[in-house]
């Protein structure tokens, strides 16, 4: 057992503790100082090393460039909440995510590198198209958030790597939609999620993305079938509402836990959906 | 608000706690203190067949069975579950033994690093299991802890000549406290005496609960309670455990011991409101008259009997409701399983039939196509009618006052039975009413058994003191006790002086539950002051102790459940306006009109805030406050998993409050503090029933659930 805790001063030293100790990086600990506690007034016991960068400055920003927002891993919810640059839908998750105290030290790299099948920031994130800037000593690399994460807490995070940063494409949509369903209403943890942003010109969809949250190991987004319905107006797509759920339907694979059904989350999901096609849109 | 009492002042113990600075068991230090922790059961039922402990470092131990001096067994009504399991467990989370030592770290690597190897016995996991015989009783033959009937009237005879017969099955799930502040308490033992500190409601529990575990005269026990955060019955006998476990502890070590729960830990052990399912036979005559019910109730009680006898009893005496219904008959039983023992928990087996009781209600009107207030309100009970057990309901009953009142708040009868539209075209809504009771004080002829003493001393500067074992936990006894004994004497509120309890300063004035503080011991209190009133003078420093008696008129048998069951009842009234979105079955609790008769009300804030605060725990129990066991273990057993509302959940709470003074209670005062949970869940079942048009027979009322039904 290796109980040691790393506290380095800036990014390059964290990125060397990370390449010769493999340290867990730990941010806002939100997610992992819970996971692994004692009992209260006595520290959580890791079995394996960590390294605390939730306090380095470089990982702690957002900035505008020409095409893209840059966000530090670091930066925490209440800071995105508080951004006029950052896209709504991912501010209109985040505004429903845990409580203010949570938010004041929960980070959006910690919530991406949780890969929690329920992570409230990631569905917005995979309908944004959001990439993921991974740093170790040698340089970065940059994938799309959905080659990211591969399962319930896996993600291609190398041993030396760092999350570094989100990109987010500048764009506009002209519809956002976004919808959680907690335990409820705040401090909750999310039993299905759904997100929906669409661009048109008159009566013609351009662009439609959906992203389903907490009923699959991964968020759902599917181009694919986002493709099979662009271009065709408002009457076609909530005439072919019971063929697009279809096409999810496959996509959708719930769980039963503590905190709902798998029978739910499906149905919910779906329901979502329909409602979206035929009532917001 | 006509009384002068009513009129509220600033709470006496708000501004220590707002500040931060009053202290709680946690914040206790003794020199030389030992902590501790269990080490328990993983496995529902289980013989021990061996317990491998890891080596011990100088200065840590293990405490078990073998430590005990006196009996292994917690008095509560019977004795009970063993302090340290006794060769076999019956629950997962049952204690089997402490670690203790000078590092809270080191204690916990200790304990985990345990060993304790089983052999599993079949389980008895629900209700249904508990009565099927298939598996070993856990309990008895019967695997019941109690099991009992009444009946008033013929009911037989009314089913005969019954012209509608209603039935329904309604089902309750656990609720869990959730005080802010987890079960803690700290031992102290100096070789002759042993001293308790602890988050407590009741400290002759203890004491006497501990006199016999340590094998100890009662004038070696003290028990003092600390600034409590909170219980909700939840400490009422729970703490006598884990005193018991902390005070071995500090006799075999010589040295401080405390033994604080952690949250899961507290929520996975410590007592819950006891599941139940509660079936409904109605017999209707040919003019829509309700004129039997025959009722049959079960509690799941968990491994162990702890309060289930007495907890079943309020439900079984609760069985007609607000009602005036000649002929019952009601059996009640309360089940073994192999999980967390249940127990006290506000309203104390009340809120699981009135539940039942006025689901019912609606499930009449509708079947006879009568509005559901009109029904209510054509079998109410009033002023000389008889009780479920055939005592007489003697003080005035306001009944339809109440519910004018409410229709003048709310504007809800018009509303009431109809699925309406909500602010948009998914969402419906709903209004619901319900009509309840709390039977004031102990149950049946608990109050003469305790036979309550409460003292009060003038000291020579003038102050006086009052001396009672009620304990202060949120609920405000501190300052409506204060109130009672300054009014009467007509001296300054400054000038009464309250502690909170220690044994060794004050009687046995009872435990500081079933909503009895403010009417019983209160009551005692303003006796008291009144003679001290008149005998000012007669010396600088002097004493006088006041016993309760029952009035009068109570007659009551406890052998067949005849006559008056309490005293006298407090009334309330709830309209429930919710929401339910037909897209994912999630209900918004929108708003709660309540109306409540307490008598008088002891202090208007106070009573506001254990009516907002009844209500909006009532609400959660109803809705979001989601607890099930699986193969006996919690699903959910961390304070994420169990969510209470939120301040975005709680519905907007409009209260009003009906005088109707009780003789015997100081100022007019009855009970009140848990009457205000018990009428939230059934108005919101039967709103939620109205918007959408299908039966709710179930709580929490989960959207997982809702959706099925819309489907």
């Amino acid at each position: 057992m290796n109980e040691f805790v790393y506290l380095p001063e800036n990014l390059d030293e964290a990125l060397e503790i990370r390449a010769s100790t493999g340290a867990v990086p730990i941010a806002g600990g939100t997610d992992l100082m819970v996971r692994y506690r004692r009992g209260s007034g006595i520290p959580p016991q890791f079995d394996f090393p960590v390294v605390l960068i939730g306090k380095i400055d470089a990982l702690r920003y957002i900035e505008v460039s020409a095409d893209n927002i840059h966000i530090g891993s670091a930066t925490t919810l209440t800071e995105i909440f508080m951004n006029e640059d950052v896209p709504q839908i991912l501010k209109l998750a985040v505004g429903e995510m845990a409580s203010p105290a949570i938010r004041n030290v929960a980070t959006i790299g910690g919530n991406i590198g949780n890969a929690s099948p329920a992570g409230d920031t990631l569905p917005p994130l995979y309908i944004l198209d959001a990439k993921i800037v991974l740093k170790n000593l040698n340089g970065e690399r940059e994938v799309p958030i959905e080659d990211f994460i591969t399962g319930p807490g896996q993600t291609i995070l190398r041993s030396d790597e760092i999350i570094y940063e989100v990109t987010i494409p500048i764009g506009n949509f002209d519809k956002i939609y976004y919808r959680k369903i907690g335990t409820r209403k705040a401090l909750a943890l999310s039993k299905v999620s759904f997100s929906a942003a669409v661009n048109y010109r008159g009566d013609v969809i351009d662009d439609m993305r959906f992203a389903f949250g907490a009923v699959a190991p991964v968020v759902i987004r599917s181009r694919e079938i986002e493709g099979e319905f662009k271009n065709i107006t408002f009457n076609e797509l909530k005439n072919r509402e019971g063929e697009i759920a279809q096409k999810y339907s496959p996509l959708i694979n719930p769980i039963d836990d503590q905190r709902s059904t798998a029978e739910y989350r499906r149905k919910v999901s779906l329901r979502l959906l329909k409602f979206f096609i035929q009532n917001v849109i | 608000m006509s009384e002068r009492i009513s009129m509220s002042v600033e709470r006496v113990d708000a501004r220590e706690k707002i500040y931060g600075e009053a202290l709680y068991i946690g914040d206790y230090r003794f020199e030389d203190m030992l902590f501790a922790k269990t080490v328990r059961s993983k496995v529902p039922r289980a013989k021990i067949l061996n317990v491998k402990i890891p080596a011990l470092p100088d200065g840590y131990f293990v405490v078990d069975r073998d430590d005990v001096p006196g009996k292994n067994r917690v008095k509560i009504l019977v004795y009970d579950q063993p302090y340290f399991a006794d060769g076999v467990v019956n629950y997962i989370g049952e204690p089997i033994l402490l670690v203790v030592g000078p590092e809270r770290e080191k204690v916990f690597e200790i304990a985990r690093k345990v060993e304790v190897e089983y052999e599993e016995i079949p389980p008895i996991l629900t209700i249904d299991d508990a009565l099927s015989g298939k598996n070993q009783p856990i309990y008895g033959d019967d695997n019941c802890f109690v099991d009992y009937h009444y009946e008033k009237g013929n009911v037989k005879n009314a089913f005969a000549n019954a012209e509608t017969i209603v039935e329904g099955e309604y089902e309750t799930g656990y609720q869990e406290h959730l005080y802010i502040e987890p079960q803690g308490v700290a031992a102290v033992f100096d070789g002759e005496k042993i001293t308790i500190y602890g988050s407590m409601q009741c400290p002759y529990y203890i004491k006497r609960a501990l006199a016999e575990c340590l094998a100890l005269d009662e004038k070696n026990v003290r028990v003092v309670q600390v600034t409590t955060g909170g219980a909700f019955g939840g400490k009422e006998e729970y703490p006598s455990l884990i005193a018991g476990q902390a005070a071995v502890a500090a006799m075999k070590t010589q040295k401080p011991v405390k033994l604080i729960l952690d949250r899961t830990e507290d929520i996975m052990v410590s007592t819950k409101r006891h599941p139940s399912r509660t079936r409904y036979r109605a017999a209707i005559d040919a003019d829509g008259k309700v004129i039997a019910l025959d009722v049959d109730i079960i509690f799941d009680g968990g491994a162990y009997a702890g309060l289930s006898d007495v907890v079943l009893q309020r439900g079984m005496f609760s069985a007609a409701g607000v009602y005036n219904i000649p002929n019952i008959s009601v059996h009640g039983r309360a089940v073994a399983t192999n999980k967390v023992p249940t127990g006290a928990f506000r309203g104390f087996g009340a809120p699981q039939v009135f539940f039942a009781i006025e689901r019912l209600f609606d499930k009449i009107a509708s079947k006879l196509g009568e509005n559901p207030v009109d029904l209510r309100l054509r079998h109410a009970i009033s002023q000389g009618d008889f009780t479920a057990t055939g005592g007489i309901m003697r003080q005035p009953v306001k009944i339809p006052e109440m519910v004018e009142k409410l229709e003048k708040m709310s504007d809800f009868r018009s509303k009431i039975g109809k699925s309406l539209p909500g602010d948009e075209p998914h969402i419906k809504r709903g209004y619901g009413l319900s009509l309840f009771f709390h039977g004031c004080g102990f149950t049946g002829n608990g109050e003469n058994i305790i036979a309550a003493e409460a003292k009060l001393k003038k000291h020579s500067d003038g102050k006086v003191e009052i001396l009672v074992a009620n304990t202060e936990m949120g609920q405000g006894a501190l300052t409506a006790l204060r109130k009672i004994v300054a009014e009467t004497l007509k001296i300054q509120f400054d000038d009464v002086i309250y502690e909170l309890p220690d044994t060794d300063r004050v009687p046995d004035s009872g435990p500081t539950v079933a909503s009895r503080t403010t009417m019983i011991v209160g009551g005692l209190l303003k006796k008291a002051a009144e003679e001290m009133r008149e005998r000012w003078n007669e010396a600088d420093e002097f004493e006088i102790m006041k016993k309760y008696h029952h009035p009068d008129y109570i007659r009551w048998n406890q052998e067949t459940f005849e006559g008056d069951a309490y005293p006298t009842y407090s009334f309330g009234a709830n309209v429930a306006e919710v929401d339910v979105d037909t897209i994912t079955g999630e209900i918004a609790v929108r708003h709660i009109w309540a109306v409540f008769d307490v008598g008088i009300t002891i202090d208007e804030v106070l009573m506001r805030g254990q009516a907002q605060g009844g209500v909006v725990q009532g609400t959660g129990y109803a809705t979001i406050e989601v607890m099930e066991a699986q193969a006996g273990r919690l699903l959910q057993s961390t304070i994420t998993d169990y969510t209470i509302p939120t301040t975005k959940d709680v519905p907007l709470v409009e209260c009003a409050f009906i005088d109707n003074p009780y003789e015997y209670g100081p100022f007019g005062a009855k009970c009140a503090g848990e009457l205000t949970l018990v009428g939230a869940a059934p108005a919101i079942a039967a709103a939620v029933e109205n918007a959408i048009g299908r039966e709710i027979v179930r709580i929490p009322i989960k959207p997982e659930e809702i959706i099925k039904k819309l489907d």
